[in-house]
């Protein structure tokens, strides 16, 4: 909210520090402000009032009582002093019935008669301009005008316009001709009826529902409770008789109200944040005063208040020990005593209670209505440690027991994962946990597994992300025009129906790129202390054998022991063309939970053999089709444990090679642990294996 | 039979041994002198014919001879294998300006590292690191840290802008969530710090994203202060700039703290005195804290009568992108290799 400078001096007599000193001040000890700005002969202060202190500080007196606060200066409330005109009862103008005692908890209003309507004062006006307001008339920029001063909405109704309670009045009393006694109006306050309109000030229309307060006369509307005047009753140049409203409503029923026809204003943004019951009548007297003053209106005898219920101040015990030991300083208590008496806290009591020492240890405050923020001894003990100065308070190292922290295993193997990634050569990029609604066709996800936001900001960001793949892949979209090879992964949350979270770990390369980035997850399981990895068939559900994210005959199931933990394969090129990528793209899919929960520490060195080792190479024909991983297990049965390593140096498919088979070599590494291998042994190992390798069918040891 | 000229030999082959160039000419020269038919192999075989006497000493001399020559030999062919690397060497001059060849690295993002380095910190401090869901219920988020429903910090906190499930539940607005998770399985004393992934339905913007991160702390025991409270975010923030910086602590507002505190640090681009960096304030905002609320206490089924701590959330976003001067926060989830790479 914007202050003037100026103003907030009119409540002292002596100098305000300068509108820059004082701008810090209150950023130290009240609340942050945003903007100094000089503006003709005021300074303006843009001050971020917190929430929790709108009830007394979205007005001028409250951040006068912060200054007096913080500086010690006393200031003075504003003048208020009426004349009452004895001969006008404003019980004989205005009655005010108020239905609901918990949206309204309190009504007051008076009547002023012979206004003269018009401009409004220059003083008033400039203040006005200066806190954003556009000057009206006199009548609605006092209104205004006492708002910005004490924080209380006024409303003012041009009583004439008003419903009269019996219309026939005027007439069963011939003798009031000459000098003709008013008609008594009422005013309800109520929720509207349904089908109630109201026609605004501003002339916007707005069609009422049941649960929106309103200010009624005997007929209809004509005001929205707390948050904007009617048309109706509009004050206006020939207004001659004004009832100021100045009430209390509840905040919860203005909020809703408010946010029910989508309309703010500065009366319900004060009344959503909740005010003081006990403030109306400061407020309504201050206007009255000003009114007067200003317009030589005459104010009518007695405020009509509907008030069933007081707000009284609240008592809290404050125990000093308790605020030393929060805050970690010791102020002395003569200190603390004055704080709260310039925050207008009473302590009662007049005697704080003694401890055992003689020492008073406790003190019972009374908290001023205006104060809605503080309830606990802990709010008090905010008020003094940042009247005080947060910035006394030293910095000092806890006490505390030594307790080592506990390692977070999620943490560690995320950590041990991204690091070995890293030093594959792979980058991590982080996305957007949502996928839009274009993503979900692309990748016909169905809206029942997905789980979708209420109020997304954007279609782009409808559903929580399923997969990690279909952002994985819009990067590699994205940035296929500046890099060639492009290998990136992302570690991170995915969400499926029920709300369901997990981790997974996806990577990707450009390319055709199967077998390298096998290579990459088996480095990435070794390395996380994983062996017994396999891979499978890619084995589509019904449904997935439709439409698949992957290529169906290039992707497999990644396997530990029994359990599939994740995909590996390429994407099918139906989708890549959709996401305009001009490369073939290979991607892992990991769920990261299984794979934490099989990852190991453990690990054991193998000794290394003093003995040689001595290799032999294979060359076999095989069946196009055959899977290498059959040839590969066959040696190694046949071989046994004297094999140490077999290594695949060359695969070759050519013209030179009977139809429908492949050449595959081999060097085999053959190695004892407790001897030097003969070459009989060796050759006799060989002639075995190549003997058990020509069992099967069609295959064929080139010699 | 010819006479023996020994020291003819000697010289002669000294001679011949000085000017060879290569080691293929001093192989020839070997072989002339010491090979199977070289010259002393030939005075040797010669010395049968010749009385005992006369053949021993000349024997000996023939073999005093050979021993010296072989030392010649060897000399020379170091001499002249050492002329030839030199000559190689020299031959192999590269550039040694021309560019190195970098191996293909892979690189982790600026916030896992950023989120690494304040792990360890706290961690060296006692914190213990600890995680939460990202899908949250309304009590963990809201009710439980004292911001019940209609509550005006709901809407006018940012907290307030929560992004909602259509099967219920919400995407947490911020890791507070989890100190009523943590507590209500853990007794005080505790020390914890929480990162994570929270969510907010905003516009993005250089400075807003629809999703970033957050570090919680929480520290509760028998007696714990704001006075504590300053020490360890000091002391972090020192660590972590790695440098001595100051803090000043201001009043604030959060429904789960109270006091309520926020945390400036004073600019690194100007100490304080004013810069572009701070908007001529000499401050930086960090972060939200304060001591938690007795409210909140309750929801985790403490009481409040015998338990202090406090509280902080920082973003970690913010903190990367000022240890690393980036000036867009939406780098970071862009994917943006030529980002990504830098780090």
């Amino acid at each position: 909210m914007v202050f003037s400078y100026n103003w907030l001096q009119s409540f002292f007599k002596k100098r305000l520090p300068n509108p820059q000193k004082l701008a810090e001040l209150l950023t130290m000890h009240s609340f942050e402000v945003s903007e100094v700005k000089k503006i003709g002969k005021d300074w303006i202060l843009d001050i971020d009032v917190l929430p929790n202190r709108a009830s007394d500080c979205f007005s001028h007196l409250g951040i006068a009582r912060e200054i007096s606060a913080i500086t010690g200066l006393s200031y003075q409330n504003p003048s208020l002093i009426i004349r009452e005109d004895k001969e006008l009862k404003t019980k004989d103008f205005v009655s005010v019935e108020v239905k609901s005692r918990q949206a309204c908890p309190r009504y007051t209003a008076r009547v002023i008669t012979e206004v003269k309507v018009g401009f409004s004062p220059k003083w008033i006006r400039e203040r006005l301009q200066i806190c954003g307001l556009r000057p009206i008339n006199n009548v609605v920029d006092i209104a205004n005008y006492v708002m910005l001063e004490t924080g209380q909405p006024l409303h003012a109704f041009d009583l004439e316009k008003l419903e009269s309670t019996n219309p026939k009045s005027e007439i069963q009393n011939p003798k009031q001709i000459s000098n003709p006694k008013p008609q008594i109006k009422k005013i309800i306050v109520r929720f509207a009826k349904e089908g109630e309109k109201i026609v605004t000030l501003d002339e916007e229309k707005y069609d009422l529902e049941k649960n929106i307060l309103v200010i009624a006369d005997t007929k209809k509307p004509i005001a929205i409770a707390g948050i904007k005047g009617g048309l109706s009753a509009k004050i206006d140049l020939k207004t001659k008789v004004v009832v100021l409203e100045s009430a209390n409503f509840n905040s919860r029923v203005i909020r809703r109200g408010s946010k029910s026809i989508d309309l703010k204003t500065d009366a319900s943004w004060r009344f959503e944040h909740g005010l003081d019951p006990n403030l109306t009548e400061l407020a309504i007297n201050r206007a009255a005063y000003l009114i007067q003053e200003i317009t030589g209106g005459r104010v009518a005898l007695g405020l009509v208040d509907v008030y069933p219920q007081k707000v009284l101040p609240k008592q809290i015990k404050l125990d000093l020990n308790y605020a030393k030991s929060l805050l970690g300083i010791e102020i002395p208590k003569t200190e603390i005593l004055k704080i709260l008496k310039k925050l207008e806290f009473k302590i009662a009591g007049g005697r704080p209670l003694q401890s055992a020492g003689g020492d008073p240890l406790q003190i019972e405050v009374q908290v001023p209505t205006f104060r809605l923020d503080i309830s606990l001894p802990e709010d008090l003990i905010e008020e003094i440690g940042r009247i005080y100065g947060y910035q006394k308070i030293p910095a000092r190292f806890p006490l505390a027991l030594l307790q080592p922290p506990k390692r977070n295993l999620d943490i560690f193997w995320e950590d041990r994962a991204k690091d070995i990634l890293k030093e594959i050569g792979f980058s991590e990029v982080y996305n957007y946990s949502f996928i839009s609604e274009k993503g979900r066709e692309i990748f016909q996800y169905k809206n029942t597994e997905l789980v979708e936001i209420v109020n997304p900001i954007s279609s782009d960001f409808q559903y929580l992300r399923p997969s990690l793949i279909p952002n994985l892949l819009k990067n590699i979209e994205k940035n296929q025009r500046n890099f060639g090879e492009i290998k990136i992964f992302e570690l991170g949350k995915i969400f499926k129906k029920d709300c369901k979270e997990k981790r997974a770990l996806s990577g990707v390369i450009t390319g055709e790129a199967f077998y390298e980035l096998k290579g990459v997850v088996d480095l990435l399981l070794n390395k996380l202390g994983i062996s017994n990895i396999w891979y499978d068939e890619y084995q589509p559900t019904p449904e997935e054998s439709k439409f698949s994210l992957w290529h169906p005959k290039k992707c497999a199931e990644i396997k530990v022991n029994h359990e599939e933990i994740g995909f590996l394969g390429e994407i099918s090129p139906r989708i890549l063309d959709n996401l305009k990528i001009g490369t073939k793209v290979t991607v892992f899919d990991i769920d990261f939970e299984k794979l934490s929960k099989l990852a190991s520490e453990e690990h054991e060195y193998q000794p290394i053999s003093r003995f040689p080792s001595a290799i032999r190479d294979l060359a076999i024909l095989v069946p196009w089709e055959t899977r290498i991983e059959e040839v590969l297990n066959e040696i190694e049965t046949a071989g046994g444990l004297l094999i140490r390593d077999i290594d695949l140096f060359d695969i070759y498919e050519g013209e030179e090679l009977p139809a429908g088979k492949k050449s595959l070599a081999f060097h085999i590494i053959y190695q004892a642990q407790d001897r030097t291998l003969t070459s009989e042994e060796i050759n006799l190992l060989q002639k075995k294996i190549i003997s058990v390798l020509e069992k099967n069918s069609g295959w064929e040891v080139r010699k | 039979m010819a006479k023996i000229n020994l020291k003819l030999l000697k010289k002669e082959a000294q001679k011949e041994i000085k000017k060879t160039r290569d080691l293929k000419g001093l192989n020839e020269v070997f072989n002339k002198y010491l090979g199977k038919k070289g010259e002393l192999s030939l005075i040797l075989r010669s010395l049968k014919k010749l009385p005992k006497l006369r053949r021993a000493k000349i024997g000996s001399e023939v073999n005093e001879l050979k021993d010296f020559l072989k030392i010649k030999f060897e000399q020379k062919a170091e001499e002249i294998k050492e002329k030839i690397k030199q000559k190689i060497e020299e031959k192999e001059w590269i550039d040694i300006t021309a560019p190195g060849r970098k191996p293909a690295l892979g690189h982790l993002h600026p916030l896992t590292l950023v989120k690494r380095k304040v792990e360890e910190i706290f961690q060296s401090m006692g914190f213990t690191v600890i995680e939460g869901p990202e899908i949250e219920t309304e009590w963990y988020n809201f009710d439980a840290l004292n911001i019940p429903k209609d509550h005006p910090a709901r809407d006018i906190l940012s907290l307030g802008k929560t992004l909602y499930l259509k099967a219920g539940g919400l995407m947490r607005s911020h890791t507070s969530s989890v100190q009523i998770r943590y507590m209500e399985k853990n007794n005080p004393p505790f020390r914890i710090v929480v990162p994570g992934r929270i969510f907010r339905q905003e516009s993005t913007d250089s400075s807003h994203e629809i999703n970033f991160y957050q570090l919680e702390g929480l520290m509760v025991d028998k007696n714990i202060s704001v006075a504590n409270f300053k020490a360890i975010i000091e002391e972090f923030f020192r660590r972590f700039f790695g440098k001595d910086t100051k803090i000043r602590l201001r009043p604030s507002y959060f429904p789960f703290v109270e006091p309520g505190l926020e945390v400036d640090l004073i600019c690194l681009s100007c100490q304080g005195k004013g810069c572009s960096v701070c908007s001529q304030t000499g401050w930086l905002e960090m972060l939200g804290a304060g001591m938690v609320h007795p409210n909140v206490f309750k929801s985790a089924g403490y009481n409040p009568k015998f338990w202090q701590g406090f509280a902080f959330g920082m973003g970690l976003d913010r903190l990367t992108m000022m240890k690393y001067k980036i000036n867009d926060i939406r780098l970071f989830y862009s994917g943006d290799l030529r980002f990504l790479n830098q780090f």
